[in-house]
């Protein structure tokens, strides 16, 4: 590390370097941390979370009982012992509450003035988050599994939709209507998500097995179906695709939009090259996934090799993305996790689960890794514990 | 859990710590690490051949290959380099969609000849190993592959599936198999579930390997013990647990 601070210095590494460094020991070094957590509002389940992405500041995250709830994340008092406030939440008693769970819920990707939420009550609602209310309301003919809204596009402000039905709804927030469908699935669409590197990209997961990639421009159907075996790619042949040998629970690119995970409940995690859809083949090994529906997970940003971390029953699973290798796995919940986020300036994970809590995960502060050859040196006994009695074996 | 990570922290900063490792001793099935040619070449010694009177080529599983090649997604590629070179067939077993057989094409090829001798479809079967075997290297073929690239008309197809060299997947597309292998499967799963279930009945849940091995295979596992307990450790069906007095099965708690 002093290395790595003195090269900086004196320009022999590149800046980029050390941060990705640092940020790599700081996600090896993910625990639960006393100092840290996240007020408990929510009376069920907690299903998703999100974080903005402007300032990384305020959490959303949406409840089994349609409640939502506005957290700060920062930590402005002096102390190191600090609870993310909720500063203000859309309860039971709101009018306008959605009546069923609350499956995804979104920060409007450029500023924090707007955030959409989409529920079992066949709506995605568009909240104006100042004054808590709703400025606009989708209406869909089945439940809504996922919706997501692109991070990068400027040309437009499409939010996809994903519901019991096979076709992907594509929503228009500029002009208040749905204005396109994407046909192509056969049964419900459990995932959706646009690709962080292109505007028009967006990839769907079904439950009929498929992951699709879209360009929403195209008239004519699909870009690609995903297949797992990498056979020859041919017209008749895409119909037999299929990318899990289950249904597909969740879809993640990486922060470069150049790969895609995706979940099945076939309990296999695959990584794909999102341009030409071909299996990289890197085994994660068995990644248990019961979820009937959607499995938000996450991959870390802006480290030297890239992490993703997965709700794994109770548990969280941490792999690297290219090489498969199983790091560690996070026990703190108590009853399945539904959904994780990764804040990338502080190298933080939150995560919700079933059983109402929302934990914080926090890099742990560096200590230096205890040699075997080295005997042990003084003991730290807080002087309260010590007592005057001195035994005829050990020195007091 | 903190201890690894930790070791792996100075690993990012380029530093490598080297650490004293004292004897580790060897397990009989654990402790290979290669490549997955080697690995293959000692699980078709496990395989009884005299069970099925040398008709089947052997088969070992993908799973096998896992648990003698540590490192998953290098064990992956290797085998699909192989694949792409031709001298393994990879077939879908039918009992699960992620169970993978993996045969020598040279075994694949003297057996099946072997087993069609004489009937009425050995002419379409040897048109297929001649002609589409070492052109197509993957699981499954469609419908306009085999009509157009290849030139099979309808009447041979019906031949190959009946010699049982194809098995039906879809309208219009076919699984390779082998011919003869539904006894295989049905030792296979039967035998699978008789060795976990003796992990499960044993106090705790959990066996060591080498009691595991040291007793008498029941009659319903024919395939051998050595064989099912690779394919259980490669599917993660049990958890493989280092310890003082060798290597420990143990089920999941899921």
């Amino acid at each position: 590390m002093l290395g790595f601070l003195s090269a900086r210095q004196a320009g022999l590494e590149d800046p980029l370097c050390l941060r990705r460094a640092e940020s790599t020991r700081r996600v090896l070094g993910l625990e639960l941390n006393k100092d840290r957590d996240v007020e408990r509002i929510h009376g069920s389940g907690v299903n998703t979370l999100d974080i903005e992405p402007v300032e990384g500041r305020y959490m959303l995250s949406g409840g089994s009982d349609g409640v939502i709830v506005l957290y700060d994340l920062e930590n402005s008092s002096r102390k190191p012992y600090y609870t993310c406030k909720a500063l203000c939440s859309i309860d039971r008693n709101h009018p306008d509450v959605h009546k069923y769970s609350v499956e995804t819920v979104q920060w409007y990707p450029h500023d924090t003035g707007m955030f959409t939420s989409s529920s079992f009550d066949k709506t995605l609602k568009v909240w104006d988050t100042n004054t808590l209310q709703t400025a606009d309301v989708f209406n869909f003919e089945e439940t809504v599994y996922s919706h997501h809204m692109s991070p990068v596009a400027t040309k437009h402000c499409l939010v996809a939709v994903g519901t019991r039905g096979p076709k992907v709804q594509l929503c228009d927030l500029k002009s208040g209507s749905c204005s396109h469908i994407l046909q192509g699935h056969r049964q419900e669409i459990l995932a959706v998500s646009w690709s962080p590197r292109y505007d028009y990209i967006l990839a769907t997961a079904s439950a009929d097995s498929r992951v699709k990639l879209w360009d929403v421009r195209r008239a004519s159907g699909c870009l690609i179906t995903l297949d797992q075996h990498n056979g020859k790619k041919s017209q008749a042949v895409e119909s037999a695709n299929t990318a899990h040998n289950g249904k597909v629970n969740g879809l993640c690119f990486t922060s470069d939009g150049l790969h895609l995970l995706t979940v099945g409940t076939d309990n296999r995690m695959r990584l794909w090259n999102s341009s030409n859809g071909e299996n990289t083949l890197v085994n994660y090994g068995k990644v248990c996934n019961n979820s009937r529906k959607g499995l938000k997970f996450t991959v870390s940003c802006g480290c030297s090799s890239e992490f993703v971390f997965v709700p794994y029953g109770s548990t969280i699973a941490v792999y690297t993305v290219y090489s498969g290798e199983q790091i560690t796995m996070l026990k703190g919940h108590y009853k399945s996790v539904d959904c994780c986020v990764f804040q990338s300036n502080f190298q933080e994970l939150y995560s919700g689960s079933r059983d109402c809590n929302i934990l914080a995960w926090v890099p742990s502060l560096y200590e230096p890794v205890p040699d075997d050859d080295e005997t042990t040196t003084k003991s730290q006994l807080n002087p309260a514990f010590e007592d005057a009695w001195s035994s005829t074996d050990e020195e007091g | 859990m903190s201890r690894k990570r930790h070791c792996l922290v100075p690993e990012t900063f380029g530093l490598k710590r080297r650490r004293e490792r004292g004897p580790v001793e060897a397990d009989p099935l654990r402790g290979e690490s290669g490549s997955a040619r080697a690995a293959l070449a000692e699980l078709v010694q496990l395989f009884p051949r005299g069970l099925f009177e040398d008709a089947l080529p052997p088969i070992a599983l993908r799973s096998q290959v896992y648990s003698l090649v540590p490192d998953r997604t290098v064990a992956d590629r290797q085998l699909k380099e192989l694949q792409e070179r031709g001298e393994i067939r990879i077939i879908q077993l039918g009992f699960d969609l992620d169970a993978h057989g993996i045969i020598f094409t040279e075994d694949y090829r003297t057996r099946v000849l072997k087993a069609c001798d004489g009937r009425p479809y050995a002419g379409a079967v040897q048109k297929f190993l001649t002609s589409v075997l070492p052109a197509c290297g993957d699981l499954s073929f469609q419908q306009d592959q085999m009509t157009q690239t290849f030139g099979f008309r309808d009447p041979e197809i019906t031949h190959l599936v009946n010699a049982g060299v194809l098995t039906v997947r879809d309208a219009g597309s076919w699984w390779l198999a082998v011919p003869g292998a539904g006894r295989f499967i049905k030792y296979f799963v039967k035998g699978r579930q008789v060795v976990l279930g003796m992990v499960r009945k044993a106090k705790y849940r959990e066996l060591l390997l080498s009691e595991l091995l040291g007793r008498r295979a029941p009659a319903t596992v024919r395939l051998g013990l050595a064989y099912h307990v690779h394919d259980l450790i490669g599917a993660q069906l049990v958890d493989c647990i280092s310890t003082s007095s060798g290597t420990l099965l143990r089920l999941p708690e899921t």
